[in-house]
């Protein structure tokens, strides 16, 4: 029982999502906790290292929110970010406050934009499983109008 | 191991009673002499800004809102309806600190929290 127990909590800890399949949860109980009040968790994976410390260093400014936290959590949530970050140039930074929507690679997968009344912060207007971190297309509605073209 | 989960809860159980509160004791840490009609005021008052409480927490606190910007959904705020608010003081002074400068550029006052407490107790 003990060891079924710890095997499944092993395999559900280290199951590497796959390349390519969109799915990055389950994110750690901190995360959710302090990151997915206002949003859904954002994956991680999605921003490089230097994104995310920008992100972190200014929470109490965070896109005209303030979002502080206290120091222990801001270091423990800080730490989890840089060691899950993405490592590739598409999901770097492009501006001061480094919003992943205006990443290169955010920019083509939802190019071109939905309609303006529906925010990129609201992920699951169209990613009905994002609070999640399952961003698949099986789980995918697209609004009315808007037709996803796959780009290289 | 039964005995272990179990003394486990148990241990965990006592460690959450100790930073736990009720939304009554926390307001009687901030004095005395709130105003549950000054508090609403509070509610309802954009205090200069774009935004009120009620923008996110709707005009009646007993229902779910939704967050300006990523409409995500929020919870019911008054404790009449949510059982869970104003029952860690780590999360009530996060929060406060938070929306206070959100809404009104600066902290709030132990009067005005405690108003506002005031004002969402007296909701059923």
């Amino acid at each position: 029982m003990k060891s079924l127990l710890i095997a499944a909590l092993l395999a559900a800890s280290t199951a590497p999502a796959l390349a390519g399949d969109h799915r990055y949860g389950p994110f750690p109980a901190h995360y959710v906790e302090e990151c997915a009040s206002c949003h859904v968790a954002y994956p991680p994976q999605l921003l490089t290292a230097p994104g995310w410390q920008r992100v972190m260093t200014q929470l109490d400014r965070h896109y005209g929110i303030d979002a502080s936290l206290d120091a222990k959590r801001r270091a423990t949530i800080a730490d989890y970010l840089q060691h899950a970050a993405s490592r590739k140039d598409k999901h770097a930074p492009t501006e001061a406050t480094a919003r992943m929507t205006n990443t290169p690679w955010f920019i083509r997968e939802h190019w071109p934009t939905p309609p303006a009344k529906t925010p990129f912060a609201n992920c699951t207007a169209c990613h009905t499983a994002a609070d999640k971190g399952d961003y698949s297309e099986s789980s995918l509605k697209l609004p009315a109008g808007f037709r996803h073209k796959e780009r290289d | 191991m039964k005995f272990r989960i179990l003394s486990g809860l148990a241990l965990l159980a006592l460690g959450g009673a100790a930073s736990a509160t009720t939304p009554a004791e926390f307001q009687a840490t901030l004095g005395g002499g709130f105003s549950a009609s000054r508090g609403e005021t509070f509610y309802r008052n954009t205090h200069g800004g774009d935004c009120s409480c009620a923008t996110c927490h709707t005009d009646n606190p007993a229902a779910g809102g939704n967050h300006a910007v990523t409409k995500k959904a929020i919870k019911p705020l008054a404790p009449a309806a949510n059982a869970e608010r104003f029952t860690s003081p780590e999360k009530i002074e996060k929060w406060f600190k938070r929306n206070c400068n959100d809404v009104l550029k600066r902290a709030c006052t132990p009067q005005e929290k405690g108003d506002f407490l005031a004002f969402l107790l007296t909701i059923k």
